[in-house]
Order: C-alpha cells, then structure tokens, then sequence
C-alpha cells in the first residue's frame, strides 16, 4: 500500500519534471546539429542544422560566455551579430564541439574578452584619486589609470582579480600570490 | 590631411614611403593599440587615394594609456606589417564594439572582414575614421577634423586623467582654489578671527606652563633663590612661593579650558552654516545644469560630492587651519624659549625631529588604510545582516538559512582580520613612533646633564626639565606637520569638484532675449538629427508635423529613439542638426518658462518627490487650491485610493514615507499632469507598467486628459494609439513609415508587422482585442 503510494508520487514527480523541461527549451547546439566554419573575413560562420524548422545558415555570429570567469569554457552562447543580437543557440561543453570548431570559436572569444594578465606589477602610484600602474602583461608592457574609490579593482575568483581603466580596458590578474609580496603590497591598497 | 603628423611619426611614414605609399596622398588616419594578435604594439590605418592601408609597427614598446605619462624617449618605429586594400572593393566600413574596445571591419568585394582591433582607448578616434572613411567611399564630403581628442595640461604635459574632466590633479592651481573658498567665510569674518585669536591664546598658555613647572619650581623654588622671592615682595618665604606657583599653574590651566569652551562654541556655529551654505550653492548649480549632466554622471557620485566634498573642505579650513596656526605657533614659541635657554642643546634637538617626521608622515597613511579597511569590512558586513534579517521571508522559504550562516561567517572572519590587523599595525606604528620619539629626547636629556656636570652654573637641573618640556611640546605639531599637506590637497581636491559643479556650464541654455508665448501646440520637426555621443546618432533626419490639439502616435521596437525624440520636443536636449518648431518658433528661441509651462509628461518612470500626496500633485503648480487638487485626482482616477488612505491627501509619501503601487504612482503623475494643464502633452510608456484594469482605469483618465490638447503618445501596445490622429514608426533612429492607422494598414509595412505580431500574442494568450 505504502509502496504503491510512493511509486505514484515518484510517477507524478516525474511527469512534473518533464513538463518543466518542456517548458524551458534550450536550443542546444551540439556537433551534431551544427558546423562552424571560418569566414574569409575572419569572422565565424554557422550551419545550423538542428531537427526543428530553423535550420538556417548564418554569415557571421557572435560568440559569448555565459560565465566568463567562473566558467570560461562552458555555455557558450551564440548569437545573431547586429540587432538585438538573438541567441540562436547554447553550446553546453565546448570541448565536445571538434578541435578545429573549439578553436575558431575561442579565436572570436578571444577578440570579444580582450583583458591582458598582468604579469608583473612595475609600480603603482595613487595620488589626488587616481592610480597610476606601470605593469607587464602577457600582451606587452603598459602603463594605465584607474579611478579610485571602489568599484574598479574587484575580485573575480580566488585571488583572481579584474580592473578597469580609465578607457574602459580590462586587465587581470590571474593569481595574486603568485605576484611578489612586493609587488602584493603595491596592490594592497585595492584588495 | 593636417593632423597626419600628430598621427603618425616621421620614422613610419619613412617606411610607408619605401612600400610605396605617397605620404601626400593620405586623406585620413589614425593610429590605432594593437596587432592582430592582440599584442599591445601601435598600428596605423590609412586613407589613400586609391587604398586602405593597415601597417603594425615592429616596435613593442610598452603602451601608454589614458592618464599616464607620455614615454619620455621612444625608439623610431618602422613598420612591421603592411596590408593594403583596394578602395574600389571596400563597402560598408562599421565598428563591432567587444567588451573592451572593438574591432574595425569592412566589406571587402561583400565579404565582412576585420582589418584591426583596438583597446577602448582608441575606441572615439576609430569611430570617427570608420565615418571619414564611409564618407570617402561613398563619395561625400569628410567631416571637419576635430583636434580635441588627448588634452594634456599645458603646464606639465601630462594627460588629463579623464576626458572631459580637464583638471591637472598635479597642476591644480591649489591656491586660487583656497582663496575662493575664502570668500564663503567673508560675512564670518569676526568668528574667524576669534578662532585664530582663540588658537594663538591657547598656544601661548600651553608654552607657559612647561616654564612654571620647570625652570621657576626647580631653579627659583627648589633652589631656594632669594632674588626670586624678593622680586615677588615675599622675601625667603619659598612656601608662599610654591602656593603661587601651584595658583598660576592652576589659573592658566583654567584660562586654558575657557578659551577652549569659546573656540568650541564658536566652532559650532560657524561650521554649518558655512558648510550649508557651500551645499546650497552647488545644489542651485545643479539645478541649473541640462539633463545631460546627470545622465553623464551616476547620481550617487554627484550626491557623494554635494555631501561629502563639502565637509571634507570645511574641515581642513575648521580644523586644519586654525590647528595649523596653533601647531606653528607652539612649535615657534617652543623652539624660541629652546633656543633662549640654550642655543646649543636647541639645535641639537632641532636636528634630532626629522626622524621622527618621517616615521609618522611614512608610516601613518597605511594606519588608516587599515582603519578604512575595517571600515568597508564592517560595511560589507552590515549588507549581509541586512540580508538575512530583511531578506529574512526569502532566506526561509529557501531554506538557506544555513548558507546564510556560512555566508556571515566568512564576513565576520574578514572583519576580524582586519580588527587584528588595525592592532598590529597600530602596534608597529606606536613603537616606531616612540622610539622616533624617545631617543632623541634620551640623547637630548644624555647631553643636557652632560652640560649641568661640565659646566656648572651654566645650566640647571630645572632648566633642563623646561628644557625636556619644551621639547616634547615641539613634536606634537612635527607629527600634524607630516601630514598636513595630504591633507590640503585632499581638500583642495575636493573643493575642485565642487566647483566644477559650480562652474559647469549648461548644454542648453535660453537665449538672450527669448521669445514669451502663449503656446497652441503647432509642432514641427524638420530634418532633426541627434545623438548622445559624437559618431552615434540616435535619430536621423526625423521630420513630421503635429497641428495643435492632435494626437501623434509614436511606434517602435525599444531602443528606436522614441524618449529621445520627446526628449528633443521639451527640450531637455538640444538638437545636433535640423530644427523644432512650437507654434513655427524654433524653439531654442522660446522662453524656458514659456516652452516648460506649454509642456507635460507623463512617463513611464514616475518620479514620487518626498512630501504629501497634494503636494505631489501641486508639483507644478504649487498655488492651486485643495479643490483644484482634488478635481485633479478625480480627472486622474486617483481620488478613490487617496480617499481611502488613513491620512487622505496629507499622506507622506516618496523615500520614507508610505509606499504606493506603480498603478497608484502613475494615476499621481497623471493627476499632476492635469493640473499642470499643458498645451503639449507627452505621454512615454505612461501605461506600460500596469495591469490590466489598472491600465483601464489610467486610460480613462487618460482620455480625459488627452481632449484638446496637442498629445504626443509613446506606446508599446499599439491599442493605446487607436486614438491616434497619425503615427510615425520610427527604427534604429529613422522614420519608417507615417500615416494614419488605416493608411498605414494598408501599406502593410512596418507597422503592420508590429500589429498582426501583437494580435496574435494576444490571441495566444487568449485575450483578444
């Protein structure tokens, strides 16, 4: 008796949740339904082929993270390139997509998420509300200026750490003990 | 092309010559931060007669961004890699912005390419090479070149660390600055002067007392000096002598205390009433500024400033100053005594202070930072209590209350580091100090009993104490020194924001002798272009004509530029190109009083101003009476929910005071619409918001509010424009289509489009229209 009712629940639990993944559909694209091919222009181009009626070819798409740095690898979501730039699908695990494909896409993300690793903090110098940061990073040396008073300099990770500039650029550091403690106590005054 | 040189340096242009590229033929160029690979290295885009021309330096040398220094010496560049593309076959040239900068790509022979990326440094300059080189390729005239880009401050060469913002940090002219802020104690000036009279009082008290406890008990009194007591009429009676002395020292420590009560009192009412009366300036500053300055800059940092600038101002010129002048004064009258006693031991201890400036004006700042540290953990601390105790409904109902405590506990654990950090420092620094501090005075005092031993007579036990005395008095004002000058530039920082405020220009100011009008309604808008940026135009070449008491529709996909152009018809914005005309006066000609008082809107985002709910509705019209306030909330379909409410019309509403829906918020804006009774009204989204009935009951009121007047209507759900006299379709900032809604049917165009899409939303989801 006692059995039979829980073997009904169970059932209704399972209906349930059947229902609910119904509802949400998340347009996958899989290797199997998709080709990604480079363009002569140095863009990405996409064959989608999925078993619903919009299989479409797209001339260039737009390639974004849904996590880009807790996750930088998964949910990769592609997009319609102008407009209101419309998702056209989500790859759940890029390292199942084929290695040339995995690679034409980080290439575009790559462009999308410019934010160059500071390898080396030369000397950082706060005064009248700015800081001046001479650094080298893993795309060149370079000297930049951060706003002061919060907001700018914020953790992204376990002692991993993203700052704006003035420009709008983004630079990263990807661990922070693995800088000097010289250089560490440079930082002090943002972390 | 006249800025060529500024652009790009000789050494590359050498090398553009030897790939046969004739420098004289470039019509533009920039100079753009990175290689295709996204290496920091500089690269140049050309505009030839014939050719695009991309070129990558060879040199890598570290790049400068915005706010650093321009490098002092560079290597000569030479170029690197060179790509050149046909003009004939390039079409379309556009910006794709990334999350930082961008990439600039073109059709070559129809196929999207991109030729060069660019951090958001260069992301202006780029823009406007992407419009030179459209005009180039589609034949029309280029755009005048603008030389406005990197403004360096012409006194030291650095860059201005933000655009727009042209103050030197470094340069500031600190001192007019000061004298400025002087000018707002001007109707103080007979408490300033008690403060600075107060400050040198207590300065000379405090340097009396070390000589009546020193020198005179130990030399006069102790010593049983008898010329001392015959001086004061008491010959040989040193007992009456040591109760005077304890009498004086007392009297001058009261004196001392008075003088303090005074300096406080008067303190306490100047301070405000200077500082409310810097606030008050800045706030009718901001008052007079165009909307654009407040949506360039985050409210909260302009409330930071009005706030926070002003005290931090006042309390240098409160505290710091009159400090100031007490410290130079003690330390002056100490080492004056110093010396007087004793020349030689009064250099020696002027030699040994340095040190001890040094260790507080070194080691002090990173006390603080300490200090502000705990205080942000404890902030941070504050916002998760607040969530657990506040967010206390959705902590349960998710059963978190777990991962709550785990949350709270790592923030405690921060603000515990922290705490112990404050005392290890605190520590480190209270050593330091006194070591600083203490083996000068060792030393000192090692020489000085030196001098008592060596030479006797000459110097004194007593005055060797005065003498300590004196010395200890000296590095108090070392350690206020140290710091001092932080302090003023932060001052003068702050007082710089301040009066940028102040001096801010408007963006749209009234003309000189402006028109005053009874305005009609006739509006008119003929080839009207804007854009918030340069290089980005929202709306392009709109033209269309409303005659007085019609009703215009305006439709679009969000983002068309539909607020915008409402913005442009009150004139919260002025026009880049193209003209609008209220009545057929442009209205850059009109009254800001005439074209205010003619114009209303209702908009989606209803602003509540803190006060009652009449007060609210009086927003425009503060002299109506309580019945036309009431007429006004009937006309609204508000009356019902304000009759209801325990305290009526006199119920406090806005920040603090009770909530209302958005369906109630809206029926006040309307209300306060209604009885602002404008010629011109725009109605933005004024439904959007709203449930159904709701929305019914603001239509209604709505239709009421609508008769006779010119109205201009934004709406998402097309069946609020059914009213409509004609419609305009606006995308991506151009006018699609216009017509009237039967006319517009029967193009079956854009419009259209939108009204079948929205129909069969509403079929779906079973509503019907």
């Amino acid at each position: 008796m006692l059995k039979e009712k829980i073997k009904d629940h169970d059932d209704i639990l399972e209906q349930q949740n059947k229902v609910v993944e119904d509802i949400i559909t998340v347009r996958k694209i899989t290797k199997d339904n998709a080709v990604f091919s480079r363009t002569q222009g140095g863009f990405v181009s996409l064959c989608y082929t999925g078993d619903d009626s919009e299989a479409k070819e797209y001339g260039r798409v737009a390639v974004h993270r849904c996590f880009p740095h807790s996750d930088p690898t998964h949910y990769i979501s592609i997009r319609e390139p102008d407009g209101d730039g419309r998702e056209i699908g989500l790859i759940e695990d890029l390292n199942e997509l084929p290695k040339d494909m995995r690679e034409m896409l980080e290439e575009q993300m790559n462009l999308r998420y410019f934010a160059p690793k500071i390898l080396k903090v030369r000397h950082i110098r706060e005064e009248y509300g700015y800081s001046y940061w001479d650094v080298v990073t893993d795309k060149g040396a370079c000297r930049f200026t951060v706003r002061m008073g919060g907001g700018n300099v914020y953790p992204i990770g376990k002692n991993r750490y993203l700052i704006n500039d003035l420009d709008g650029n983004r630079f990263e550091i990807p661990d922070l003990y693995k800088l000097s403690a010289r250089e560490i106590k440079q930082l002090d005054l943002f972390i | 092309m006249k800025t060529l040189k500024k652009t790009v340096p000789v050494s590359v242009m050498a090398g553009l010559e030897k790939h046969g590229v004739s420098v004289d033929s470039v019509r533009y160029a920039v100079c753009a931060d990175m290689d295709n690979d996204g290496g920091l290295r500089n690269s140049y885009l050309l505009v030839t007669q014939t050719k695009l021309i991309f070129a990558v330096s060879d040199q890598s040398e570290e790049m400068v961004f915005s706010g650093a220094a321009p490098a002092k010496y560079r290597c000569p560049e030479g170029i690197g890699e060179l790509y050149d593309y046909d003009l004939k076959r390039l079409a379309n040239p556009k910006i794709i912005d990334q999350v930082v900068g961008g990439l600039f790509a073109v059709d070559i022979d129809g196929v999207e390419t991109w030729i060069c990326r660019f951090s958001g440094a260069k992301m202006r300059e780029m823009r406007r090479f992407c419009t030179a080189l459209n005009c180039i390729l589609t034949d029309k005239e280029l755009p005048e070149e603008t030389d406005e880009d990197v403004e360096y401050c012409p006194k030291c060469g650095m860059p201005y660390p933000e655009k727009g913002r042209n103050v030197c940090p470094k340069c500031m002219v600190k001192r007019t600055i000061f004298f400025r802020i002087l000018t707002y104690f001007k109707p103080y000036r007979l408490r300033i002067a008690l403060i600075f009279v107060c400050m040198i009082v207590s300065g000379i008290l405090s340097a009396i007392s070390p000589y009546l406890t020193g020198t005179v008990l130990y030399d006069k009194v102790f010593a049983k000096d008898m010329a001392f007591t015959e001086s004061l009429g008491i010959p040989g009676n040193f007992v009456l002598a040591l109760l005077l002395l304890v009498l004086s020292s007392g009297l001058v420590m009261i004196l001392q205390q008075i003088v303090g009560v005074i300096q406080g009192r008067n303190n306490a009412s100047l301070v405000p009433g200077v500082v409310a009366q810097i606030k008050g300036t800045v706030f009718e500053a901001l008052q007079k500024l165009s909307i654009g300055f407040f949506t360039r800059r985050q409210t909260g940092s302009l409330m930071q400033r009005v706030n926070g600038d002003a005290n931090e101002v006042m309390g240098f010129f409160i505290d710091g100053l009159p400090y100031l002048l007490y410290n130079v004064f003690t330390f002056l009258f100490a080492f004056i005594i110093m010396f007087g006693m004793d020349w030689r031991l009064a250099l020696v201890s002027f030699f040994m202070l340095p040190p001890m400036f040094y260790v507080s004006y070194r080691l002090l700042p990173r006390l603080w930072h300490a200090y502000g540290r705990r205080s942000r953990t404890v902030r941070t601390l504050y916002s998760v209590l607040n969530d657990g105790i506040s967010g206390a409904r959705v902590v349960k109902a998710f059963g978190q209350e777990e991962y709550e405590n785990r949350r709270f506990e790592k923030v405690n654990d921060r603000v515990r580091n922290s705490e112990i950090q404050i005392v290890s420092y605190g520590n480190r620094f209270e050593i330091t100090y006194s070591l600083a501090r203490e083996i000068p005075n060792l030393l000192v005092f090692c020489i000085g009993a030196i001098f008592i031993l060596q030479v006797p007579g000459a110097f004194t036990y007593g005055k060797l104490i005065t003498f300590m005395n004196y010395l200890g008095m000296m590095q108090g004002p070392m350690q206020f020194f140290s710091h001092i000058f932080r302090w003023w530039s932060g001052s003068m920082n702050a007082a710089q924001r301040i009066f940028e405020i102040i001096d801010a220009k408007p963006d749209v100011v009234e003309k000189e002798n402006p028109e005053y009008l009874d305005i009609k309604g006739d509006i008119v808008l003929k080839d009207v272009c804007f854009g918030y940026e340069p290089n980005k135009s929202v709306l392009k070449n709109i033209g269309f004509s409303v005659k007085a008491g019609e009703m215009l529709g305006i439709v679009g996909k969000s983002g068309a530029g539909k607020s915008t152009l409402v913005n442009l018809i009150s004139r919260l914005y002025d026009v880049e190109s193209g003209e609008i005309t209220l009545d057929g006066v442009n209205i850059k000609d009109i009254a800001f009083s005439s074209l205010r008082g003619a114009v209303a809107m209702v908009s989606q985002e209803t602003y509540i101003f803190m006060g009652t709910i009449a007060e609210n509705i009086a927003y425009a019209k503060p002299d109506a009476s309580r019945m036309e306030i009431v007429r006004a909330a009937m006309a609204a379909n508000a009356h019902q929910f304000i009759c209801r409410l325990p305290d009526g019309y006199d119920t406090i509403i806005g920040s603090g005071g009770r909530e209302l829906s958005g369906g109630e918020r809206q029926r006040l804006s309307i209300a306060r619409a209604i009885l602002a009774n404008p010629r011109i009204l725009v109605l933005d989204e004024a439904t959007a918001s709203v449930d159904t009935e709701t929305e019914r009951a603001i239509q209604e009121s709505l239709e009421k509010l609508i008769k006779g007047r010119t109205t201009i209507s934004i709406a998402h759900r097309l069946s609020t424009l059914r009213d409509a006299d004609y419609l305009i379709v606006l995308d991506r900032g151009e006018l699609v289509e216009s017509g009237t809604h039967s006319e517009l049917v029967a193009k079956r165009g854009e419009y259209y489009k939108l009204l079948q899409l929205q129909s069969k939303a509403l079929a779906m989801r079973g509503v019907g229209d």
